[in-house]
Order: structure tokens, then sequence, then C-alpha cells
């Protein structure tokens, strides 16, 4: 149900919908709303997909969007790669009021696409994918030496650790007394 | 991309989803990290109960496993080998609480390493220690042992209980004395299991009594004095033959506040009595709940989880006694070749007013 567009537009009552379809109610049209990423690409989502964000379900309810302003105003998240962007809005779609499994094994394998997909989500709050994806990189280091594990994450030793607390040390000591200094300046 | 560019909150959901033993080798890394895994584990690690340092009895004590028991499966940290895989090459290691130590993972990709014999207290120490800081000192630690000689291993560490279980065919030929003494030097002994064929039993401030649980099969005589002086939770008594003046003995001592005065349950299995259970009913002193009213349960945690280990049985039951110094209830349930006796936190005042 989604699609990816840019300057297209589509008819949309301003309320997202959020129930389930039944025979015996009326069927409500279901509105639509716009976002992007790095890329600027636009993708269109249903107001029921993105309801599995609590960031973007925040945003747009209590917007009133026509579908015109919807389409005018797609929610910019520069933080977000493109393809990222591209696999949530395809992970909201697939679930879109179903109940999310146990487990997903359509994630990313590889470990930058996997964290990048952990950020965007985590900004995003998507609380089940979140869940799948921490699963995900838990998963990563089963089976791993220490040593490994380290490679695998990037986590610094002890020795790098405290040269870095010691820079940050370093740093804050010297932004300190430049502030003293600018400060002294500004009384002369 | 590291691991650090997440914010405290995912980097805490990763963690929750590793199992104990990623936890325990990642906590290796570094102390930043190992900091990270106390703090956002806490609560996971308040909710353990006791650690478990089991032998095994299936491949000749070769390896002794270290877990969390829960249900329905337990979860394993570790393993530590009494016999060293020449075979293999592929260990790394690790510096556990100062000690540099071998380790390798299995094909469970459990951690495990090797016990040197010249070296394997200290070994054990050290990996006991590090437990004590990573998961924290309120932890109980519990070394399960079956004992084939009194000459057995036994480590000797603060905050680590023993629960031992002695073969039936070496224990035949230790004498009480030997045994008294091994007991003496063992540290704090949580359970018990043992067959004692015997018709000396210990003195009566032998730490035997002080186990906290006790599963032993005894002659039927001294079963009177067994219960004179054990001062442990719970009792699992096998004898041949169970007699009302010895259940009265032991009820009328138990009332008056005697004996047994930390007992939480007691069971004591004879071989079938079709008398007991109607010179029971009529003994005085056992009071009775109306039966068509529905009677509370006492039940108590399953601690153990090996096979081998005894757990209590649920008792409910309309016959019960109170004990006069603190008002205390127990149910008492004589069925079959059972005695079961489970004593209630709640004073008779409380004890009825859960009977329905």
């Amino acid at each position: 149900m989604s699609s990816t567009e840019q300057g297209t537009s589509s008819a949309a009552p301003a309320e997202p919908t959020t129930a389930p379809e039944s025979a015996a109610a009326p069927e409500v049209p279901e509105s639509f709303y716009y976002v992007h990423g790095k890329d600027k690409v636009v993708h269109k989502v249903s107001a029921g997909a993105l309801q599995h964000s609590a960031l973007i379900h925040g945003m747009i309810s209590n917007l009133g969007y026509t579908e015109e302003q919807a389409k005018a105003n797609p929610f910019p998240f520069e933080n977000i790669d493109g393809d990222i962007l591209q696999m949530v809005v395809d992970w909201c779609n697939q679930h879109k009021g179903k109940p999310t499994p146990p487990e997903d094994t359509n994630l990313p394998k590889q470990k930058e696409k996997l964290f990048d997909l952990v950020l965007a989500v985590n900004y995003l709050e998507i609380k089940e994918l979140l869940t799948y994806c921490c699963k995900q990189v838990a998963m990563m280091v089963k089976g791993k030496s220490p040593e490994e594990i380290r490679e695998i994450w990037m986590i610094p030793t002890d020795a790098e650790d405290e040269a870095a607390e010691k820079e940050a040390k370093k740093r804050a000591g010297k932004e300190a007394a430049g502030e003293t200094a600018a400060a002294a300046g500004d009384a002369k | 991309m590291s691991l650090s560019i997440f914010p405290y909150v995912v980097q805490k959901e990763i963690l929750d989803n590793m199992t104990t033993s990623n936890l325990f080798l990642l906590s290796f890394i570094s102390k930043n990290t190992k900091k990270l895994i106390k703090s956002s584990q806490a609560k996971r690690f308040k909710s353990i109960n006791h650690i478990v340092y089991a032998d095994s009895f299936s491949d000749l004590k070769d390896s002794r496993k270290v877990y969390i028991p829960c249900m329905p499966k337990s979860d394993y940290i570790m393993e530590l080998f009494e016999r060293r895989k020449e075979t293999e090459n592929n260990y790394f290691q690790l510096n556990v609480g100062g000690k540099t130590m071998n380790f390798r993972l299995s094909a469970q990709n459990l951690p495990g390493t090797y016990l040197h014999p010249c070296d394997k207290e200290s070994a054990i120490e050290s990996v006991h220690k590090y437990f004590l800081d990573f998961f924290g000192d309120t932890v109980e630690h519990q070394w399960y042992q079956w004992i084939s000689y009194d000459r057995d291993f036994i480590p000797h560490l603060p905050k680590l209980s023993l629960c031992l279980t002695f073969f039936p065919q070496s224990y035949r030929t230790i004498d009480v004395e030997s045994l008294e003494k091994f007991f003496d030097l063992s540290p704090v002994l949580k359970r018990m299991n043992l067959l004692l064929y015997s018709s000396d039993l210990f003195r009566p401030e032998s730490k035997f009594y002080q186990a906290e649980s006790v599963y032993v099969k005894l002659y039927s005589e001294n079963v009177p004095t067994f219960l004179r002086h054990f001062q442990g939770r719970q009792a699992f008594l096998r004898c041949s033959n169970f007699t009302i003046l010895k259940l009265k003995e032991f009820m009328n001592r138990w009332r008056s506040g005697e004996v047994c005065q930390k007992l939480e349950y007691l069971q004591v299995r004879f071989d079938l009595d079709g008398t007991l259970q109607n010179q029971f009913l009529n003994a005085s002193g056992v009071k009775r709940i109306d039966a068509t009213k529905k009677l509370p349960t006492h039940t108590l945690p399953r601690e153990f989880q090996q096979p081998h280990c005894m757990n209590p049985d649920p008792i409910t039951s309309s016959t019960y006694i109170v004990r006069e110094t603190d008002y205390r209830v127990a149910s008492i349930s004589v069925q079959g070749d059972k005695i079961r006796f489970g004593v209630w936190k709640e004073t008779e005042e409380e004890f009825l007013r859960m009977v329905e």
C-alpha cells in the first residue's frame, strides 16, 4: 500500500484512520502522509502504517491536514538515509494493523545498515522494530570471544577509554579557561 | 560504527536480549563495558536467587556447569573442565579477577575454562569472586557435588554453600565419625542427600543437622533422634516403618517449641502401613477443619531443580496442630506411605481466616 512518489497527489480526509475495516462498518477512506529522508525521496505512507511510529503518530494525530496539505508538507527526516527510511516505511506497511510476530528475519545482516536502522527506529520510536533490531544486534556476537566482540562492536579498550577521558577533560579545561578569559575581557 | 553511537536505552535493550553467558564474556572487554552491563542489567541480576556450580554425574565429573536455575530452562553461564581436550587449541585468555585463564567456547557457545589440578581451588576462587562482583554479593552460590569419597574436593569460599549427594555404594564404607569430620571441615551446608545405613547417628551438635534441606534414608529407630536435633528448614526422610508413637512424640515436641523451630516442611516416607492414618486421626491434640470447607493449600517454592533433588509437595489437609510458643500452624497429612508436615507463617487465627 505504500508508494514512493515525488510531486503526485491523492485525495484523502484530514483525519487518519486507525480502526480495522469490518464488513458491517461503513468504509472510512484511509488518510496518507508523506515523509522523506536525507535523499529527499518522498514516501507516501498511510496513517495506519505510521501508527507504529510513536513520534510520527504524535505529530499527525492533531494536525488535521487535508490531502493537499499533507502532500505539500512532507515530514523531513534529514538524519535518516533514504534507503533506511525506505526499510522503515516498508516494515510499517507490512505490519500495518497486524500483530507483530515474535521474530523478524528480514532485517539487514550488514552491521552498518543494521546500526543505521537501529538509530532511525529509535528516533522514530518504533518500539517493536527496535526490539527486533536490538535482538539482531545482540545475535551478532553470539558464539564470539571477547576480542571478536570488541572488533564487531568497536568497543574501546580500557587504555583507549582512559585516553579519551583525559582528552575530554583537557578540552573541558581549555573551554572553561576560554570562557573565563572572555568573561574577563567583557568586564574590561 | 561502534556500539557507543547508541543512546543508553538502546544499549540497554541490546544487553537485555543477550544471554547471561554472553554478558559474562562481554564484561571482559573493558571496565566501562562491565560498568554498563552492571548498571543496565541491575534489575535482571537482582532477580537472580542463586547460582549453581553443578558437577555432572553423567560424564564422570569431567565438567561442571555454572548456571542460574530457572524454569523451564536453566540459564547457563559457563563451564569448568577438569580435563583438557588436547585436540582443541582455540583458546582465548581472560583475566578473571586478576588471574589469567584459558577459555574456549563449546558447541553450544558456552564459555568454558580448564581447571589445572594444581591450581583448581584458586581458579574456582577467582571465578567465584568475579561472579560476586558481577552479579552482586547478595546472590547465593551453591556448589553441587556428588560425593564418592570423603576426600573429594570441596572449595571453601565465602558465600558458597554446599549441596551434597552421597553415592550410596561408596557411602556404605564411610562411617559416621569420618563423615562428621568431613562436615566439620565443610563450608555452609545447604542441602544434603544421603543414605545412612548405620545404627549410629551424628552428634547433636553436628553440622549435619544445620543443613537447610536434607534428604536422608535412615534406620527407623533413628528418625526420632534426627527430628530432635534437626535445625534446618526442610527434611525428607525415608525409613522402613514409622509408628503413631513416633509421630505423636514429634508433634508434641514441635507443639511445645522444643524441636525444629525453623522447620517449614517435613516428609516421612515409610513402608506402607494402612493403620497409621486412622491412628493419626484419633490422636489427641490434632485439630480439624470442617471437611465441607474449602481448605487452604500449604505450598513452598521449588528450590532445587536437579532430578535427584526433592522439593516439597503441596499439602491440603483438614488436620493441623498449633505451636504454643508463637501460635503458628502446621498442616499435617497422613496418606498412603507418606506423612507430610507443612508449617505456615500464619498463626491459627490467620490460618482459619483463609478457610472458606
